[in-house]
């Protein structure tokens, strides 16, 4: 089975490479920061874990399976000692004082974190360009965006800067900018890893995820950073999954799909066509495949901003100047936070922070809010009854191919309406992975919570069979 | 009270963008009326809550705190203007 990080293991143990020399060589790949995916390089740190691994091994230690292997973090997680800014003006100073339990959890296991990874400012977008550390490339062609909100970490794996990559996914996160880039990218079920040290966009749907270029590594990460944590009380339980559960065998898969999805008018014609393809081949190869009704694209769209807007404005007025972020003194204190959150945050973070603040407003809440958590149930009694018929369902990541730089925050609506396959999966925190296949953007595959062996062996059968 | 008060941003006014997702929900028909029996609640059992205990941050951890807010009055840190007003 393919796994760049077993790869890279073994050329360790082997001394085919120093580590050292495998750190140098990502960190001089980054430091040229050619797709603008970099917010902070950790060299001076990474060269001495590197140092400390070359060591065990000289000596004859054995050493784990990530030991030594360099990875990148978005930067929303904290990292002790390090700027962690969220790619924002705000926090642009700001000084992690603790580690993310998911980061904490890889270095423990001797993983070396290599950089801080650029991203849109708070998670607040779908292209990687609300950001003050400049739009990130996409890794395939340049001249189109990186994806969002974790388009720097997938730009670096999909670059091969980092062997894998921590992103953050709150409405498609992780698997937009993955299918952007070609790459993996897995959403796990709501709860598995714990969100402590994140930074908070929406709380009931922010999950910690791994990108990486193989199932394995996917497999491997995930299991590296799952587990209950008494820091975040929404933690579950959850077994690790072996390498044999999830290797393609004869079981024959029954497979969903939400047709309202592909007979929409904002599907484009490629995409459509290749995602049938698809399906047809799926067929061929004895795998079930059945229409499901789902919400209209639009409904799940405004469901999804609606709560994240109303969570992230409760999130972030904490950064005020005074308990977070960089203080513009002004006559009063009053003053001094508004002037503060004025000319801090970027103007679609202010959006979403002002769209938050007004349907939680008296007269607004009822008629919509509330309405919108209404809504959300009915999205989640749906996909009960999915599964009560599927193992899994399989969409498309995007209606249609990265828009070039520069176009996206023009239009607000429309970046919004591009998340309408992801942010349905989201609302039920349910575990989502992206692959490289099937249409340009790659697919979707979902399963019930929990069900992250399914997804995975399905994966493999996609890449050994389709 | 209004948006840009709530939201402590000068001049912020509501936009069309998101007022668009707003009137989509506005004119949705769930099938129930009922919010408060919504599922989505991720609360935590009270078999489950952990113990309430203070953990003493490390050094490392207090210094960093400090340096975050740098400014500091008879020696403590002034996280706001409340302290010296």
């Amino acid at each position: 089975m393919e796994s760049q990080i077993k790869k890279v293991h073994e050329q360790l143990v082997s001394k085919e490479i120093s580590c050292i020399a495998l750190v140098q060589e990502k960190l001089n790949f980054l430091k040229e920061n050619t797709h603008n995916s970099v917010n902070l390089l950790l060299e001076e740190k990474a060269l001495k874990m590197a140092a400390a691994v070359d060591v065990k091994i000289n000596a004859g230690e054995s050493i784990g399976l990530l030991e030594g292997i360099p990875f990148g973090v978005k930067d929303v997680y904290m990292l002790q000692g390090t700027i962690t800014t969220a790619s924002s003006k705000m926090l642009a100073k700001y000084k992690a004082a603790y580690t993310a339990t998911a980061i904490q959890k890889l270095i423990h296991a001797g993983a070396i974190p290599i950089v801080k990874e650029n991203c849109d400012s708070f998670g607040h977008g779908s292209s990687s360009e609300n950001t003050i550390f400049g739009a990130v490339k996409n890794a395939v062609n340049p001249a189109l965006v990186g994806g969002g909100s974790s388009g720097g970490s997938a730009v670096n794996v999909a670059k091969e800067y980092t062997v894998f990559s921590i992103g953050g996914d709150t409405g498609g996160s992780i698997r937009q900018p993955a299918g952007y880039n070609a790459i993996y990218g897995l959403k796990p079920t709501y709860g598995r890893i714990s969100r402590y040290g994140l930074m908070a966009y929406a709380s009931s749907t922010d999950c910690v995820g791994p990108l990486a270029r193989s199932i394995e590594d996917i497999r491997i990460v995930l299991n590296a950073i799952s587990g209950q944590d008494p820091k975040d009380q929404t933690t579950i339980q959850s077994e690790a999954i072996s390498k044999e559960e999830i290797a393609t065998d004869t079981s024959k898969f029954k497979i969903g799909y939400f047709k309202n999805f592909i007979e929409g008018d904002a599907i484009d014609a490629k995409t459509k066509a290749a995602f049938l393809e698809t399906l047809e081949n799926l067929k061929s190869k004895g795998v079930s495949v059945q229409e499901l009704d789902f919400f209209k694209g639009s409904t799940l769209v405004s469901t999804y901003y609606t709560l994240a807007m109303a969570e992230t404005a409760s999130n972030l007025s904490r950064l005020d100047g005074s308990n977070y972020g960089n203080r513009i003194a002004s006559d009063n204190l009053i003053d001094s936070y508004a002037v503060t959150r004025s000319e801090s945050f970027s103007e679609e973070s202010k959006r979403r922070i002002v769209g938050g603040n007004q349907v939680l407003s008296q007269g607004f809440s009822d008629a919509i809010y509330s309405k919108a958590l209404t809504l959300r149930d009915e999205v989640v009694a749906n996909f009960d009854k999915d599964f009560q018929v599927v193992d899994l369902i399989l969409s498309p990541v995007t209606p249609s191919t990265p828009p070039e730089i520069g176009n996206s925050l023009k239009d607000p609506h429309a970046m919004y309406l591009s998340d309408a396959y992801t942010v349905g999966f989201s609302l039920a925190q349910l575990p989502t992975l992206t692959v490289p296949q099937g249409t340009a953007t790659g697919l979707q595959l979902t399963a019930a919570k929990n069900k992250e062996q399914t997804i995975l062996k399905f994966a493999n059968f996609l890449k050994e069979n389709v | 009270m209004t948006v840009d008060i709530l939201s402590s941003i000068k001049g912020a006014q509501p936009s069309a963008a998101v007022d668009k997702l707003f009137e989509e929900i506005k004119n949705a028909h769930p099938a129930t009326n009922n919010s408060f029996n919504n599922r989505n609640r991720n609360s935590v059992s009270l078999d489950a809550l952990r113990e309430d205990v203070v953990i003493e941050s490390d050094a490392i951890e207090k210094e960093i705190i400090r340096e975050n807010f740098p400014a500091s009055k008879n020696g403590y840190l002034v996280v706001s203007k409340v302290i010296e007003d």
